[in-house]
């Protein structure tokens, strides 16, 4: 058979992270934070798969997981409506003890038998926190060329501050990558350490045979994360290599990352590089497109389809279907699907989840630094 | 399984008038209101009413068309049974011949309509603008008993003689039909959207083949014939928004419309009656720090820098700095150079307006042209495009078109 896809298969943790951002995270998980006006964050990795011709996608989820299911519905968006392959959703699969997964390890134990019976020699495991438009034909192909056993995608970059800052008892694990050329030398947990450095993306390649051995031995020792107690003892044993992404990355770290984030993309360079070398796929909506009145004063605003502005709008994101009253002024905002915001109300650095309304008159202020969040649904 | 009632749409037309717009593409695939097509009315009306098989016969420039259509999923046409189907003219062990009339397109697919063994047919037209619920149409056929009715909508006297027009008494009942006539003796013009019996029809459909001195048209010969034979036929009267899209001007005029809906009665804002299209899939559209934008439209993937006033633009349009927009329809993928003005007129996609270009112009008592722009050309630096002119091959730097 002509193959002109990718020879492997993705896994998808849209659960991680999700102590970060508590708040964007009540009622939904990572995956699905909407981002840059018509996107989940989801949309960044899965496209990226798709677009790299992957089209084996399996998202094991955890907890919180309709807003997810309810947004990628059979796959089609990002073709992957297939018979062979295609969108798998994966629930938490409880034979033993009704115990959510806390690792990859415990995660993928349960898939062993689906893992088993695939086809596609490599596997392409990540998370979904980071918005990115990621070349995985490149990292696949430089991960054949090398030889290695596993592959490694990181950044290069200062640690976000949100990151060293964790409290010791949250679960969420951060890696940094110590190298020897392009060899691994050490992988260092949770650093605390300032400057550039090389933040693990989480993006991970190697064999599906050796995923699965890798997956059955720790398991059976109680292992729990794959990086700390797979990875890191196998250092000198394995070959494994860090590919060093040089491209646009978004990554959320706290409900203030997610402003800076999103205000990061009125930037037209910043849109050109994320958005640029391939398509974004996302649910469709069927909205209109945007109207703007003959009362509306816009500048530097990224909007998508279905909003309706008849007021003020500066340096603001807004999301599909917002409304923005007569004589509203909104300033420094990321406005959500459905934000309503009435007539002469003032709005300032003010984050707005789904179908929130600030009522006509009414004034709501945060800083830059720290944005007010509105719940979902909630009426100011 | 029996479907009470299927769609057959005609969407061959040329759409002649629209010339430097319809060169690659036939009309119900021209692009309108930001993010959609003329089909895209007809289709989702069928939709949203509940009629989930449609037939849609083309024949001039497919191609576009028959893309666009797909398996039909963007309107969730895309069904086990029924669905949408493309029906081109085909060849059959008889012989083969292009449509030679809509009623010859409708008679050479008598076997997909048999198919689904239909009790009625809609007949609907590719070439117009309306949301309109068809189930209210078939309701009113059936209380009627009627075996053909008629969608009209009364027009202004003055203009009643460029239509079709229906005569009918105070039981909606259908007297007589003048077609263009000098003198006119109803207001009712007809839309073009019939319902049939399909026994009747297809008694027609038949007759009207065998009849070699026949246009095959509906208008010219099977309603003439149905009211010869003193057959039920009815006037539905269809209130709503409607526009023939079929010139430059009215085609701009509508677009102008869907601005303005609290005036005109085209809402395209109604989360009840949804029109569905297939999306571009861009990101979110972006207006920069010096750009103005006024009672307009602007669809995913736009990125303003000029200024933009009473303008439709659709998806992945470029206002470079400086630039003016007015009273202006912009298909999709076309990019607005930096100080170029483009007023009152119709760019089509993918073209390039090059810097301190003109386009159109304002109206006067002397001009009052829509110009227009087709697809994929250039619109070199400075080249001027006068308010009359129909724009289908590159012009070059400075050069004047009028």
């Amino acid at each position: 058979m002509l193959n002109m896809n990718a020879d492997a298969l993705g896994i998808i943790f849209p659960n991680s992270y999700d102590t970060l951002v508590p708040e964007l995270a009540r009622e939904r998980l990572m995956a699905s934070i909407p981002f840059a006006s018509r996107y989940r964050v989801v949309d960044f990795m899965l496209s990226s798969m798709v677009n790299g011709g992957i089209d084996n996608v399996s998202l094991i989820v955890k907890q919180n997981y309709h807003s997810l299911m309810d947004h990628l519905g059979s796959g089609r968006e990002w073709d992957l409506t297939r018979k062979n392959g295609g969108l798998n959703l994966v629930p938490p699969f409880s034979d033993r003890e009704t115990k959510l997964y806390s690792g990859r390890v415990d995660a993928l134990s349960s898939m062993i038998p689906f893992l088993k019976r695939q086809k596609e020699k490599y596997v392409v495991m990540t998370d979904a926190n980071i918005a990115v438009n990621f070349d995985f034909k490149d990292l696949l192909a430089k991960h054949v060329e090398s030889g290695a056993d596993v592959t490694i995608a990181y950044t290069n970059e200062g640690l976000p501050q949100d990151l060293i800052d964790l409290e010791a008892d949250n679960n969420s694990l951060y890696y940094t990558l110590k190298l020897k050329e392009d060899r691994v030398a050490e992988i260092v947990v949770n650093s605390k350490d300032k400057g550039i450095q090389n933040l693990s993306m989480n993006i991970y390649v190697m064999e599906r045979t050796l995923l699965i051995e890798q997956i059955s031995e720790a398991y059976l020792k109680g292992g729990v994360y794959y990086e700390r107690d797979i990875l890191m003892n196998q250092l000198d044993k394995l070959d494994i290599r860090g590919y060093c992404f040089e491209g646009y990355v978004a990554r959320l770290t706290s409900l203030r990352s997610y402003f800076a984030e999103s205000m990061k993309l009125l930037e037209e360079e910043n849109v050109e590089a994320l958005f640029g070398p391939s398509t974004i796929y996302t649910k469709i909506r069927d909205d209109n497109p945007t109207r703007y009145t003959n009362n509306s004063k816009v500048k530097r605003i990224m909007a998508a389809d279905g909003c309706v502005i008849e007021g003020e709008v500066e340096n603001c994101i807004l999301f599909r279907g917002v409304k923005i009253g007569k004589g509203a002024k909104v300033k420094n905002c990321v406005l959500m699907q459905d934000t309503v915001v009435e007539e002469g109300a003032k709005v300032e650095y003010v984050i707005t989840d789904k179908s929130v309304c600030i009522s006509a008159d009414r004034a709501l202020k945060g800083t830059d630094t720290f944005p007010v969040y509105v719940e979902k649904n909630k009426r100011v | 399984m029996a479907k009470e009632m299927i769609a057959m749409l005609l969407a061959g037309g040329q759409g002649s008038r629209l010339y430097a717009l319809t060169q690659k593409l036939a009309k119900p695939a021209v692009p309108f209101g930001g993010k959609y097509r003329i089909i895209d009315f007809p289709l989702s009306n069928c939709v949203n009413s509940g009629i989930d098989t449609v037939g849609i016969l083309t024949q001039y420039q497919p191609l576009v068309l028959n893309e666009y259509i797909g398996n039909g999923q963007p309107w969730d046409l895309d069904r086990l049974y029924g669905g949408v189907h493309v029906l081109p003219p085909y060849q059959s062990a008889k012989g083969s011949d292009w449509y030679k009339g809509t009623a010859n397109a409708i008679y050479q697919n008598i076997s997909f309509i048999e198919r689904y063994q239909p009790q009625y047919v809609i007949i609907l037209s590719g070439d117009q603008i309306c949301k309109q619920d068809y189930s209210d149409f078939l309701k009113f056929h059936k209380e009627k008993g009627a075996e053909f009715s008629v969608a009209v909508m009364e027009v202004p006297w003055d203009e009643a003689s460029r239509f079709g027009l229906m005569v009918a008494d105070e039981n909606d009942k259908i007297t007589e039909f003048q077609e263009k006539p000098k003198n006119p003796k109803s207001n009712l013009a007809s839309m073009g959207i019939y319902i049939f019996n399909w026994d009747v029809l297809k008694k027609y459909l038949e007759e009207d083949e065998a009849n070699p001195k026949s246009s095959n048209d509906f208008g010219n010969d099977i309603i003439p014939n149905l009211l010869k034979d003193g057959r039920e036929m009815y006037a539905y009267h269809f209130n709503g928004y409607w526009k023939d899209v079929g010139t430059i001007s009215s085609l701009w005029e509508a677009n102008m419309e869907v601005l303005d809906p609290e005036h005109s009665g085209i809402n395209l804002f109604d989360e009840d009656w949804k029109i569905y299209s297939r999306n571009s899939g861009m990101t979110g559209h972006r207006i920069g720090e010096d750009a103005k934008v006024i009672d307009s439209m602007i669809t995913d993937g736009c990125r303003i820098e000029g200024s933009v006033k009473r303008s439709i633009l659709f998806a992945g349009v470029k206002v470079e700095k400086g630039a003016v927009v007015e009273d202006a329809v912009v298909m999709g993928g076309s990019t607005i150079g930096a100080g170029a003005v483009v007023k009152h007129c119709i760019v089509a996609e993918n073209v390039v307006i090059e810097e301190g270009a003109k386009v159109g112009a304002a109206p006067t008592e002397k001009e009052k042209g829509v110009a227009t722009v087709g697809s994929n050309v250039t619109i070199g630096k400075n080249a001027k495009i006068g308010p009359n002119a129909m724009v289908s091959e590159s012009v070059k730097e400075g050069e004047k078109v009028c």
